[in-house]
């Protein structure tokens, strides 16, 4: 018997049901932990990559920071984006975690789990106590008293300790078995994808919604039952706990970090934060990661190799810096704004393109 | 002592809504997931229908009539086949007629346009005959698989006959069998749900008990509310440093009645709205109410967003719509306080969060379909025309559980036809969802036709109350709104 004729027949007279590897892949690829599993995933292949010795070590260091930084810039995406609140205190609280996880590991003598959870929950009560005094203003002033908080906290802990932070090899360890910087950095993406996996959730259930009625409209959400103070101090204190993780995860895969002239203890890292959230666009999850990479990673993985910019470094700031310019300029929403409009853009050109070739159709 | 014994009460009460809350949750659940077990089995009917019916077709196609199949399919595929050619076409015709747009200043004669279209036409012929050669190959190929299917054995008739009544034995034994499992699941289901609800309904009636005893211990003397009413402002005044906006005003709103308040620009009628929401703390007075279970609570302890939960719910004069999310969003914002779920179960997604949104979705597309908006359901609220955007608001108060809805000015900036069309709404909100509705409306139109009880303020103070025709012949109110008569003489 012909198959053509066969196969013909039967498309048209009983067609099969929908169903196969696609619509599988799609339904994995519409939830948070699916798109961000496979984010975590191609993080880890780079690192196998690296140890087989494809990738050099460089871009490696590069990633580790610009996920290090991601953790702080999801909280403060939460924050700003989400719940309309502007701080500048991120530094003073990732320097908190630096300090905890140097005294965890290093002065204690602790393990890593220990000490990630004493970093943890300090970070939720120091964020509490902070939302709870600059909380009752709003705006410029919140960014401000926050401001000020974080450099108390700052000042108060290079006076605890100025000298040069060192974690020794021994004493990070996970109850016992050493960890080498390749297992820190598989810990930070773990911790990374779940963060992300219940931010994502977060921002999709009653409370994200709570904070979005909160920022667009404060009569609407207290009408509707929501306290303001509750929710702006949830937002607060998730933010804060975000800065302390990174923090946590910033000394653990640098162990010797000088707090005189580092800079995540000063304001430039506050506001650098702030500036991924924006260029990433401020309700975007996937925005804000692009834009911690544009701000940490563009320079050491792209610009680096050319060799103009390998000479001169002072211009690969510079080019940062017009990139961040013309894309705020162009597109307020950030990037999640320029990736909308592209594909609008696309589909216009698509059907120009049409009508180009094959005229209209009479 | 005392305050750890108000702590207590607040604990008991809170625990009590908690249950109650999940009780009704999961009565609630039973419907929208018993749907859910009818269309995965109906699903897996319907799959195992196709996949038979496709059996059935190969074997028909061996038996069947082969060029009536073939001239069938041929149909489709050749209208496939013409539309690539016309494609190709329309490509050179477009070519043509760019290469003309440019030979038309240049050539004067012609000549060339004229070659042009010549063999645009030559081209178009040509692709006629390609589509006749497709035709002809297509018939050949038939010709010689007719030639080979020929040689072989077919089904007959009866074999045919056989085939179909398995496969319909088989379609009917695996209905069976599917519905038979969907019984037993139902079953199943609807048994742990009642033990669940039995459960709850257990701890409920504990912690009741608990709260009665301790209310008794308090010995609260709650006011006296008569019978009917359900709303009372004593003696309300809420002053703005000088500003009396609101001056010892007293009112009673009756159980299930449309309150109008009227009066003229400034009369403190939203301040009146925003003490009884608690926006604004009144400066003395007291504000009684009458909630659900028929206890009487005084607003005025209450924190803002916890009026909500005694069952008042208003809209806004300017309206606040969440405009970043969508319509639907919209509605689930307003039923954030009947998710009693907590912030780590909605960090983590829990079955338990998935049950109440899936409960809450379904009722508030209801609330959608009651307000006709259900096109409007994953629309984003940004750019929605404000007759939409005021509807919404309507429906957010809805969503809410309402037992009193505050409508701030819901005609302004309607037309006359969609302020006709409110009146029928907000009967039609009053008798479904059994509530009261108090608004505040400057289209005397609508108050006159809507409200079974008017109040004037003016300057804050009461000028009359009563009915629409009592109030359209006051004095007071006819001089409050046009002006006394002195004054118009002189």
């Amino acid at each position: 018997m012909n198959n053509r004729f066969k196969n013909e027949y039967l498309a048209h007279t009983s067609p099969r049901p929908e169903s196969g590897w696609k619509a599988h892949a799609k339904r994995i690829m519409s939830n948070p932990l699916g798109q961000f599993g496979l984010l975590g995933l191609l993080l880890a292949i780079t690192q196998l990559l690296n140890i087989a010795g494809i990738v050099p070590r460089s871009i490696m260091t590069t990633i580790a920071f610009v996920s290090i930084y991601s953790i702080a810039a999801i909280g403060f995406c939460l924050l700003l984006g989400y719940s309309g609140l502007a701080s500048l205190g991120t530094a003073g609280f990732m320097g908190l975690g630096i300090y905890l996880c140097h005294y965890g590991l290093q002065e204690w003598q602790i393990s890593i789990l220990p000490a990630f959870l004493i970093a943890g929950i300090a970070s939720i009560v120091i964020g509490f106590v902070v939302g709870f005094v600059s909380l009752r203003i709003e705006g410029i002033y919140l960014a401000i008293m926050t401001l000020a908080l974080s450099e108390i906290i700052v000042k108060l802990l290079k006076t605890i300790k100025g000298s040069t932070l060192i974690i020794r090899g021994v004493n990070l360890n996970f109850f016992g078995i050493p960890l080498s910087n390749n297992a820190v950095y598989f810990t930070i993406i773990v911790v990374l994808v779940m963060l992300l996996v219940g931010t994502a959730n977060l921002i999709n259930s009653p409370t994200g919604r709570a904070m979005v009625a909160m920022k667009s409209s404060v009569a609407a959400a207290q009408a509707m039952g929501i306290s303001l103070l509750k929710y702006r101090l949830l937002a607060f204190i998730i933010s804060t706990l975000f800065a302390g993780i990174a923090g946590f995860f910033y000394h653990a895969y640098l162990p010797g970090i000088s707090p005189t002239t580092a800079t995540i203890l000063t304001l430039s890292m506050s506001l650098n934060i702030l500036g991924a959230v924006i260029i990433g666009g401020a309700k975007s999850l996937w925005g804000t990661l692009v834009g911690t990479f544009v701000i940490y990673g563009f320079q050491s993985i792209f610009l680096q190799n050319i060799a103009f910019f390998n000479e001169n470094p002072a211009f690969m700031m510079m080019v940062t810096g017009v990139l961040i310019i013309l894309v705020v300029m162009f597109y307020p929403g950030g990037f999640a704004q320029m990736l909308f409009t592209f594909r609008l853009w696309l589909k216009k050109m698509t059907k120009k393109w049409r009508i180009y070739r094959y005229g209209i159709e009479e | 002592m005392a305050y750890l014994l108000g702590k207590y009460v607040d604990f008991l009460t809170q625990r009590v809504t908690f249950y109650k809350s999940r009780t009704s949750l999961y009565a609630d659940f039973e419907v929208e997931h018993l749907k859910d077990i009818d269309d995965a089995a109906n699903r897996k009917i319907e799959l195992r229908i196709a996949k038979n019916a496709r059996l059935y077709a190969t074997a028909d196609y061996e038996a069947s009539d082969k060029k009536e199949v073939f001239e069938g399919t041929s149909k489709l595929e050749i209208a496939a086949y013409q539309k690539k050619l016309r494609m190709r076409y329309r490509i050179e015709r477009e070519k043509a007629r760019r290469a003309i747009a440019k030979l038309a200043e240049e050539d004067k004669s012609g000549e060339q346009i004229k070659l042009i279209d010549q063999n645009l036409a030559s081209f178009e012929a040509s692709l006629a005959e390609e589509l006749e050669a497709y035709k002809a190959k297509r018939h050949i190929a038939f010709e010689k698989s007719l030639e080979r299917d020929l040689s072989k054995a077919k089904p007959t008739a009866q074999e045919l006959e056989a085939l179909k009544s398995r496969l319909t034995a088989d379609n009917e034994t695996y209905t069976a069998a599917v519905n038979a499992k969907r019984e037993a699941k139902r079953a199943k289901f609807v048994r742990s749900n009642k033990a669940r609800i039995a459960k709850l309904e257990g701890k409920l009636n504990n912690f009741q008990a608990k709260l009665k005893v301790q209310l008794e211990r308090i010995q609260q003397d709650s006011y006296a509310l008569p019978e009917g009413v359900i709303l009372r402002a004593e003696n309300l005044c809420m002053f703005f440093g000088g500003v009396k906006a609101v001056n010892d005003l007293t009112f009673d709103v009756k159980q299930g009645e449309i309150f109008g308040l009227i009066g003229p620009n400034g009369a403190g009628k939203t301040t009146v709205f925003n003490c009884i929401t608690q926006f604004n703390k009144p400066t003395s007075g007291h504000l009684y109410l009458r909630n659900r279970l028929d206890e009487v609570v005084n607003l005025n302890k209450l924190a803002v967003h916890n009026v909500i939960l005694q069952g008042i719910v208003r809209t806004f004069q300017n309206l606040e719509v969440v405009k970043e999310v969508s319509v639907l969003d919209n509605l689930l914002i307003a039923a954030h306080r009947q998710y009693q779920s907590n912030f780590f179960i909605h960090m983590l997604h829990l079955p338990i969060l998935r049950l109440e949104e899936k409960v809450i979705r379904a009722r508030a597309d209801k609330v959608l379909a009651f307000m006709g908006l259900s096109l409007y359901r994953d629309w984003y609220a940004w750019g929605l025309p404000y007759g939409v955007l005021k509807k919404i608001e309507i429906a957010r108060t809805l969503m809410a559980d309402p037992h009193l809805i505050i409508l701030d000015e819901p005609a302004a900036g309607l037309n006359d036809s969609e302020t006709v069309e409110l009146a029928n709404l907000i009967r039609r909100i009053r008798d479904e969802y059994k509530c009261t509705i108090l608004l505040v409306e400057h289209d005397m139109g609508l108050v006159m036709d809507v409200c079974d009880n008017i109040l004037a303020i003016s300057f804050g103070k009461k000028l009359a109350q009563g009915s629409a025709k009592e109030i359209q012949s006051n004095k007071d109110v006819q001089a409050a709104y046009l002006g006394a008569p002195e004054e118009v003489e002189r």
